[in-house]
Formats: C-alpha cells, structure tokens, sequence
C-alpha cells in the first residue's frame, strides 16, 4: 500500500501552510486551493495531528493512540496487587468510578476536583471520614483537563474555554445539578481554539498568578505565534505574559518549593524514532525562556522535519530527559512528613505512557532528584505495575499526583477512572 | 502486515473495561432494534447498522450521546433510560451480529473512485485495510451508504467529532462529489 504523498519537509511544516492552503498529502481534497488573501483566509484545521510528520518509510506503522475508556471500571477489576512501590510504602484504591480520571486540585474542605478528557467531565470526589463519593461535577465540556482550585474558587480550562465556580464546595450541588452556573472567562483569557494539545493544566503560582500552557496543534509544524508557549495571567484572565516559548506540549507542572521557580513537563514529538526524542523536564528560570520546539528537541537534537540554522541555539535545555515517547504529565514536588527525608523537594511525575513506540514505555509514575538549579537530576521508579514488558500490555495509565495535606500522594489513573493513595510507615 | 494489525486490535480489545453480555442486551435491544434492527442490520434511511462494529467503538459513541457530547435528536433520550451495563451489554451484542452484504448493485466507475480515494487518504491505516475497524475505530466495509456519505459530510463540516479530532482532519475541504465515492466504495465491502 504505497500511497502518493509529497515530501517529508512539506509535510512536516503544515501549521501554518495548511491554514493557508487548506490541503495536504494526507487531507483528501483534490488541489491546495489557491491560496487566498490572508485576512479572508479561512482557520483551516490540520490534518490528523497524531500522524502529521510521520515519513512515507512508517505510512504502513500500525501504531495508533490508544482508546480512551469511557465506563465505569469497578473496583474489584483493577489489579491492585500488580501495582509495585518501593519498600516501605503502600498503595491503596482511593477511589474508583471516575472514568477518564486525569488532572487533580483539592480545595480546602477536602473535595477533589478531577479533570477528563474525552468524557468531557469534571468529577468532585468528596471524602466524608473515608466514605468517597464521585460526583459528576460538571459535563458535556470538551476536553476539561485543567484544574485548580484558588481561594475558593474552581477554575476549569476546556481547550479555549475557562470557567471560574465560586465557592466550588459549598455549591456543588448546585453546580452539578446546574441550577448554578459559573462565571464564564473565556473571552478574559482569549486562549487559540485548536482541539490538538489544546488541553490545558493549570496552576496557580506563589505569585498568585494562573498559569496556562498552550500546546502546539499538530506533532511537528512551525506553530502558530500564539501556541507552543507557557502563560500566566492575573487570576481575572488581565495581564498576559507569555513566560515561556518552543513548548510541544506541557500537561504538568509545579513551582520548586525552595527556589518557587516553575518547573514543567514536555512531551516530545513523533514519528522520529523509537527513541526520541525523549520527553523532557525543564526549569524556568527566567520568563521568556526558549525550549527549542519545533527546531531542536530534548537535549539538543535537531529536528529532522523543520529546520534553520543553529537550531539549538539559545535554547534551555531539560533538567533531565524522561523517557522516549512515555507522555511525562501531572508532577508536583514533594514537601510533606510522611516520605523518607530523600523525597523532600524531589518531583513526582505521571508517565501515562507511550503508542508512537513499538515496546511501549512509561505507565507509572517516576521520582527526580535535583539541585534547586536543576542539575544531577536523577530518575528513579516509585510507582510502578501498570506495564507488563514481557507482553507489552498495559493495563493503567498514570496522568497526575497530588500531595495530600497528611503527606501521602494521590495517583490518578485515566484507564481505570482510579485514584490510588501511596503512603508511607516506617 | 494485516496479522500484526489483527493483533494488535486483539490486545487493545482486551483493554475494554468491562465486558458486555450479549444475552442480557436481549432484555434491552428493543430500544435500538426499531430504526437499527434486531441483528444490528440498519430498516431506516440514514441510519448506521450496528452489527460487526467493534465493541469499544460501540461503546464509546453510546457514551458520547449519554454525555451530549455528540448530538442526534433520534438518539437524546435514549441513554436516560438505560444503565452503563445495559450500554456495554447492548456493545457487546451487536459487535456479534452478522453485517448482512448491501444488495444494492456496484457503480464501477464510483468504486474506482473511491477506492482511489480511500488509498490516498490512508483510510485504511486506522480503519485496517479490510476496513473492519478496530477498538474506538469503526468499521467502514458495508455500513450504510447514505450514512457513510452523512456522516463524512458531519465530519467535514466541523458538526461531529469522535473520542478525538482525527477524522475531520481528514476530511477537511473533500468535495461532495469525493465523499459519494468513498461512500459507495465502502458500503460496497463485504
């Protein structure tokens, strides 16, 4: 199945071309329409996204991304006892029936907020002394990854769309039943419309500021100028900076405790090889900084799609590179009592793991250690069991961690709608 | 090439988080069967057949509508009345039906077309090359025409999306004329 497609350069640097020309080698339609004058130009979409700068010699790849699960997995299905930590820790079910279980926020009375994708959901998790209950939040949303709780107040990111629910807890039901509304701050944030890694995380940082990614809209393109970077805004959407830029694709990060700089997961792209380029942790430290994407990728490596010359520089390099392909996502730092002192200040970061890789990789959630300038990073595995190498099968997918006030850590898994407790006793 | 495809669906398959009782679905399938017939087999114009789609794909559409994240009128109230295992059940039931081979009589020159279409667009990279669909990916190979051609057209007018955006991607800008071929060669697969 040889199939007529142009060449890998062209079909690599689509973004911005395809928005123009409304075609390419994988669309469909007969001829790039001519091209026309660009304030009548019409906001094209790219092609799939998950096979754009796949090269003619992979046309026939079977590697696909995975199905989401939508329904419910019960308790009883989900292999607890395959799930691996080191000594001394424990790993327990925290809570199931949250199908599409991703991002995680805690407000201040204990609900958990958790964001989804495909399902479209934004679950709150209430804890009445051990007695969990999943509630349907708020639905029908596409794509509402990002959560965080501020001051009361539950925002929600679903790719352009920002909702802010005040006092989240008090009116949940409320909220839920949809006899309250939140106040939409969509317009404030003007976030691009692109669906592709157009799902977003948030946080808020020590400067009281909400921090927003902006992925690129495709696996390799000249991104559009307003993509591909890291923001924050006040927290009523005014202010805009973009704080960092070259960015693929970010869906985790968390402010050092020491040094209170951010620090971010990036996913890296496809269809360049089994090996990379890896996905990467990066640590800003000073705005504006450039992370190299689309030119130059993990710890220097040049892309083979969309070149110019010294790709690489002026562009910061990771902390640590964090495995091929394996979809490094939610992280936070550890700063609870209850973890060996060695956990301290080191980072917790969700590998939901890999399809654009023939032996998968990733699926569980690993530890980097670090200087609080970045350096003699080390990767560990903490959390582990939801890959079985010798068949290549996975069964859970780790997405975000969040520490809980006792110092134990959650762990959200978006193939099982899980939530996992890992804690400690000496 | 097509073995490793097979057995690569046959893994994702077992990732489904539940499986569904196709006997059960019995109890229920008269919510389904008016429009898309008992054995999955579509007795309404416009209207997808059921019968041989994969399991997951089954699933994750019937979700979509409970959701109101893909919207059809005929389909709104439908999900309030059944539970998540009576949606699962009614998956598993119709992924065993048999497709019964469309009766209507081949367009050679439309085929052609078609098939030259569905090679240039790699449909059948995702779809499997015998078109039978696999985990969130529907089968194509003798769903009904007029549905096919519909729902491309949904796609590429921005007016339905899947578990992802992938197919309106595709479809971007094809002319009416292009998604009549691909419509017609594709209901023609057994």
């Amino acid at each position: 199945m040889t199939l007529p497609r142009s060449s890998a350069p062209y079909l690599a640097s689509i973004g911005v071309l395809a928005a123009l020309t409304a075609c390419t080698s994988v669309s469909l339609k007969d001829q790039p329409a001519p091209a026309p004058a660009p304030a009548a130009a019409p906001a094209a979409p790219p092609p799939p996204a998950w096979a754009q700068g796949r090269p003619d010699s992979m046309a026939n790849s079977p590697l696909s991304p995975h199905a989401p699960v939508l329904t419910v997995t019960t308790t009883e299905k989900i292999a607890l006892d395959k799930i691996k930590v080191p000594a001394g820790f424990k790993v327990e079910i925290w809570v199931s029936g949250a199908p599409g279980a991703r991002m995680m926020t805690r407000a201040e009375n204990g609900t958990l907020f958790v964001g989804t994708r495909a399902i479209g959901r934004v679950y709150a998790i209430t804890d009445a002394g051990g007695k969990r209950e999943v509630k349907v939040f708020a639905s029908g949303l596409t794509q509402p990854n990002g959560v965080v709780v501020k001051n009361g107040s539950l925002y929600v990111a679903a790719i352009n769309q920002v909702f802010r629910y005040d006092n989240a807890e008090k009116m949940l039901d409320a909220y839920a039943s949809k006899s309250a509304q939140p106040v939409d701050m969509t317009a404030a944030f003007d976030l691009p419309p692109h669906g592709h890694h157009g799902w977003k995380f948030l946080a808020v940082g020590p400067d009281n500021k909400l921090y927003i990614p902006v992925g690129a809209p495709c696996n390799i393109c000249e991104p559009p100028a307003t993509n591909a970077q890291i923001r924050r805004y006040n927290l009523d959407g005014t202010g805009m900076e973009v704080i960092a830029r070259g960015v693929r694709n970010s869906v985790g990060f968390d402010f050092h405790p020491q040094t209170g700089e951010l620090w971010f997961t990036d996913n890296g792209r496809d269809w360049a090889g089994e090996e990379g380029p890896q996905d990467e942790l990066n640590r800003i430290s000073k705005v504006g900084q450039n992370f190299g994407f689309p030119y130059c990728h993990a710890q220097g490596i040049v892309d083979p799609d969309i070149k110019k010359p010294n790709a690489c520089d002026d562009v910061t390099m990771p902390v640590t590179l964090m495995g091929p392909h394996a979809a490094a996502l939610g992280m936070r730092f550890y700063t609870g009592n209850m973890f060996p002192d060695e956990y301290k200040n080191s980072v917790l970061v969700a590998r939901h793991g890999s399809w654009n890789r023939t032996q998968k990789a990733g699926y569980d959630v690993v530890r980097v250690t670090a200087t609080p300038d970045g350096k003699n990073a080390q990767l560990t595995p903490f959390v582990t069991g939801f890959l079985d190498p010798a068949t290549n099968a996975f069964w859970g997918r780790p997405a975000d961690v969040l520490q809980m006030p006792d110092g134990s850590v959650l762990v959200s898994d978006e193939q099982n709608g899980a939530i996992y407790r890992v804690s400690y006793a000496k | 090439m097509r073995l490793a495809l097979g057995l690569l669906a046959l893994i994702c398959s077992a990732a489904l988080a539940q499986g569904g009782n196709p006997e059960r679905a019995l109890k229920t399938v008269e919510i389904c069967s008016a429009c898309h017939g008992k054995d999955g087999n579509a007795v309404v114009p416009l209207t997808p057949s059921l019968a041989s789609q994969p399991e997951t794909f089954l699933v994750s559409q019937m979700i979509l509508f409970r959701e109101g994240l893909r919207q059809v009128p005929a389909m709104a109230a439908v999900f309030a009345k059944i539970s998540e295992q009576d949606l699962v059940d009614l998956a598993a039931y119709f992924s065993k039906q048999t497709l019964k081979p469309t009766t209507a009589p081949r367009d050679a020159a439309l085929f052609e077309k078609g098939e030259a279409l569905s090679k240039r667009g790699s449909c059948g990279g995702c779809h499997l090359p015998d078109y039978r669909g696999h985990d969130q990916i529907p089968r194509l190979a003798g769903q009904k025409e007029d549905y096919l051609a519909a729902t491309m057209i949904a796609y590429r007018d921005n007016k339905r999306s899947g578990t992802d955006t992938t197919m309106t991607g595709i479809l971007y800008g094809i002319a009416d004329a292009d998604i009549k071929a691909l419509a017609h060669y594709l209901a023609q697969q057994k």
